[in-house]
C-alpha cells in the first residue's frame, strides 16, 4: 500500500511537471507555426504599412529596443544604490529586512499601476504626452527590484576573505566597494538586468498611456510628444482585431520576434544564474 | 550616501504612489464614501461609481487561476525538488524559465485565437454568449503564474536541509512518507508564500485578462455561490484601468477620480498580499535551524 501509494506520487508529480513543459512547448510551436512565415528581411526592416496588413516591423523593434536601454540607464543607479545599502551598509541590522519587504512590494507592484502613475505624473503634470523617456523610466523601475536582489545576493556570496584583504590592506569603506565589492559583484548586475529586460521587453501596461502609439512614429528627436512604437502594444492592437486575414500573419511574427527577444534575454542570464543557484543550495 | 539616497527615492517611489493614487482619488472618496467600495453599479455618464463587480471579477479570475496553477505548480516542483534527477533538473528549470518570460501579450493573443474557441465550444451545453469569459481569463491567468508557483515551491522545498530527508529515509519511511511528513512541515511557509505571490500577480495582470474577459461591465452572481457569472463576461479591476475609459476619464474630475480609485484598490490588496508573502519567507528564513 505504502509503495503504491508512492508510485503513485511519483507519477501524479510527473504529470504536473510534464504538463508545465508541453505548455511552454505548445506557446512556442503555436507561435511559430502562425509567425514563422511573416519573418524575412523586408519584415524586420520595413516600417509598418496599411494598419499591420503589410509592410513590416522595423520601428516597432527601434522603438522597444530604445525604451529597454533606457530602462536599463535608469535602473542601474537604483539598482547599484540599493544592493549596496542592503548589501553593504545595513550587513548585520534589522532595517536590512525591512528594506527587503520593500523591495518585495514594490516587485509586486502591478505594471498596470506603474502605467497609471506614469500616466498622472509625465502626461498630466509635465505635460509629456506620450515620450519615449516616460516609458523608459517607468520600465526602468519596474527592474530595479530584479537587478537590485540579483546584486545583493552576489555582494553577499563574495567570499569573506576578499573582504578581510580588503580591510587588511587598510582601504577605506568606500575604497572597498569601488575596487572590490563592485568589480566582483558586476556579474549579478548583469544576470539581474537581463532578467529585468526580459521581463521589461514584453510589457504593454505600463507603455500603452504614456509612451507608445500604434503607428506614425519614428526616431524620437526629442522629449515631450514623442512617443515610440513598440513590439508589445502592436501585438496588443491587432489582436483586438485579429479577423483579417491580411494581419494575422503579420501579427504572429511580430509575436514571433517578440517572443525570440525576450528567449534570448532570459538565456543570456541563464548559465551565471542556474550556476549560483545549485551552488547556493548544495553548499 | 548616494546609495541611500536612491534606496530612499525607491523606497519613497512606493510611497508617493500611494499619495497620489489618494489625492486623485479623494473627489470619488468622498462622493460615495465606502459605497465605492460596496456599490453594485458602474454608470459612469450617470455618475455612479461602485466597483463591487470589478473586485469580484479579479478576485474570481485570480481564484481559478490559482485553482489551475497551485496543484500543477506545487506537483511539478516536488517533482523537480525530490524526485527527477538532479542532472534533468536543469532543463526543466530552463523550460520554467521560458514559460516565466512569455509576455502577457502573447498569452492574450493565444488566449483570443485559441482558448476562447475551446471554452466556447466546451460550454455549448450552458448556452453562452461568447467564448470571452471569467473561466477563460482565469485559465489563461492560471498557465501565467504557474511558473511563480512552481519556481518558488520548488526554492522552498530545497530550502530544506538534506539532513531531514536523510534521517527520514533512515527511518524507512518511502519517499512520499518523507515529503508529507518531513519535507511539507518545513516548507509550507514557502509554499504558502508562493501561493500568495501567485495570486498578487494574477491580481494585477491586465493586459492577457483584458484581451478575453469580455469587459462587461455590472456583473455579480445572484448569489454567493452562483457560478453563472464565471462562464459570462465580465470586468476586472485592471481590465477597466487598461480600457478605454482611462483615456476619456480625466476630463470629468470625478470619473477620473473613480478611474485612479481602482488603481488605489488594486495596490492595496496587492500590496498587502505581497507584504504577507514576504513576511512568511522572511520567518522562514529566521526560523531556519541549522541542518542537522
Amino acid at each position: 500500500m505504502r509503495r503504491v501509494f508512492d508510485r503513485f506520487l511519483t507519477g501524479l508529480t510527473a504529470l504536473c511537471a510534464l504538463i508545465g513543459v508541453s505548455i511552454i512547448l505548445m506557446i512556442v510551436a503555436a507561435v511559430v507555426w502562425r509567425g514563422g512565415g511573416a519573418i524575412s528581411w523586408d519584415f524586420l526592416t520595413d516600417q509598418i504599412r496599411l494598419v499591420g496588413a503589410s509592410g513590416g516591423i522595423f520601428y516597432n523593434i527601434l522603438g522597444t529596443l530604445i525604451l529597454l536601454v533606457t530602462a536599463l540607464a535608469v535602473s542601474a543607479p537604483f539598482a547599484f544604490g540599493i544592493a549596496l545599502t542592503h548589501g553593504v551598509f545595513l550587513r548585520k541590522t534589522r532595517s536590512r529586512e525591512r528594506l527587503m519587504m520593500w523591495i518585495y512590494v514594490l516587485n509586486g507592484v502591478p505594471s498596470i499601476l506603474l502605467g497609471l502613475l506614469g500616466f498622472i505624473v509625465f502626461v498630466l503634470f509635465l505635460g509629456w504626452g506620450k515620450s519615449w523617456l516616460t516609458g523608459g523610466i517607468l520600465l526602468g523601475m519596474m527592474m530595479v527590484p530584479t537587478v537590485a536582489v540579483s546584486l545583493s545576493e552576489r555582494i553577499q556570496a563574495l567570499p569573506s576573505r576578499y573582504l578581510d584583504a580588503a580591510a587588511g590592506l587598510g582601504l577605506t569603506e568606500s575604497q572597498r566597494i569601488w575596487s572590490v565589492i563592485l568589480p566582483q559583484s558586476f556579474g549579478g548586475w548583469v544576470t539581474g538586468s537581463l532578467l529585468g529586460l526580459a521581463r521589461a521587453a514584453g510589457e504593454t501596461a505600463p507603455i500603452m498611456f504614456t509612451a507608445t502609439i500604434f503607428a506614425g512614429a519614428t526616431l524620437p528627436t526629442g522629449i515631450k510628444e514623442n512617443p515610440v512604437l513598440s513590439l508589445p502594444y502592436h501585438i496588443f492592437i491587432l489582436a483586438q482585431d485579429s479577423f483579417d486575414p491580411a494581419t494575422g500573419e503579420k501579427l504572429w511574427g511580430a509575436a514571433l520576434v517578440l517572443l525570440l527577444l525576450v528567449f534570448s534575454l532570459s538565456l543570456a542570464a541563464l548559465p551565471l544564474r542556474l550556476h549560483l543557484h545549485e551552488e547556493a543550495k548544495t553548499s | 550616501m548616494a546609495s541611500v539616497g536612491f534606496t530612499a527615492f525607491a523606497i519613497l517611489f512606493l510611497i508617493g504612489m500611494v499619495g497620489i493614487f489618494l489625492w486623485q482619488s479623494l473627489p470619488v472618496w468622498q462622493q460615495e464614501g465606502w459605497s465605492y467600495l460596496t456599490g453594485e453599479r458602474w454608470f459612469f455618464r450617470q455618475l455612479e461609481f461602485g466597483i463591487l463587480p470589478m473586485i469580484y471579477g479579479s478576485l474570481a479570475v485570480a481564484l481559478i487561476a490559482l485553482g489551475f496553477s497551485v496543484p500543477i505548480g506545487v506537483g511539478a516542483a516536488i517533482f523537480a525538488a525530490e524526485i527527477l534527477h538532479p542532472r534533468l533538473r536543469v532543463p526543466l528549470k530552463i523550460a520554467v524559465e521560458l514559460l516565466a518570460g512569455v509576455p502577457s501579450v502573447v498569452y492574450g493573443l493565444l488566449g483570443i485565437l485559441f482558448l476562447r474557441d475551446w471554452i466556447y465550444s466546451i460550454l455549448t451545453p450552458f448556452d453562452p454568449l461568447s467564448g470571452d469569459t471569467l473561466l477563460t481569463a482565469g485559465l489563461l491567468l492560471g498557465m501565467m503564474v504557474l511558473p511563480t508557483i512552481m519556481t518558488l515551491s520548488d526554492d522552498a522545498l530545497r530550502g530544506v536541509p538534506t539532513g531531514y530527508r536523510q534521517a527520514a529515509r533512515g527511518l524507512g519511511l518511502t519517499r512520499a512518507e518523507v515529503i508529507f511528513s518531513a519535507i511539507f512541515p518545513q516548507a509550507w511557509r514557502g509554499i504558502l508564500a508562493a501561493v500568495l505571490l501567485g495570486f498578487g500577480r494574477a491580481l494585477g495582470e491586465t493586459i492577457a485578462v483584458f484581451l478575453v474577459v469580455g469587459r462587461q461591465d455590472n456583473v455579480l452572481p445572484e448569489h454567493w455561490f452562483s457560478l453563472r457569472p464565471l462562464i459570462e463576461a465580465g470586468q476586472t479591476l485592471t481590465s477597466k484601468l487598461g480600457g478605454a475609459e482611462t483615456h476619456i476619464a480625466y476630463s470629468d474630475p470625478l470619473h477620473w477620480a473613480a478611474i485612479v480609485g481602482l488603481g488605489l484598490v488594486l495596490l492595496a490588496i496587492v500590496a498587502g498580499i505581497t507584504w504577507l508573502a514576504a513576511w512568511l519567507m522572511r520567518a522562514k528564513e529566521v526560523s531556519d535551524a541549522p541542518g542537522i
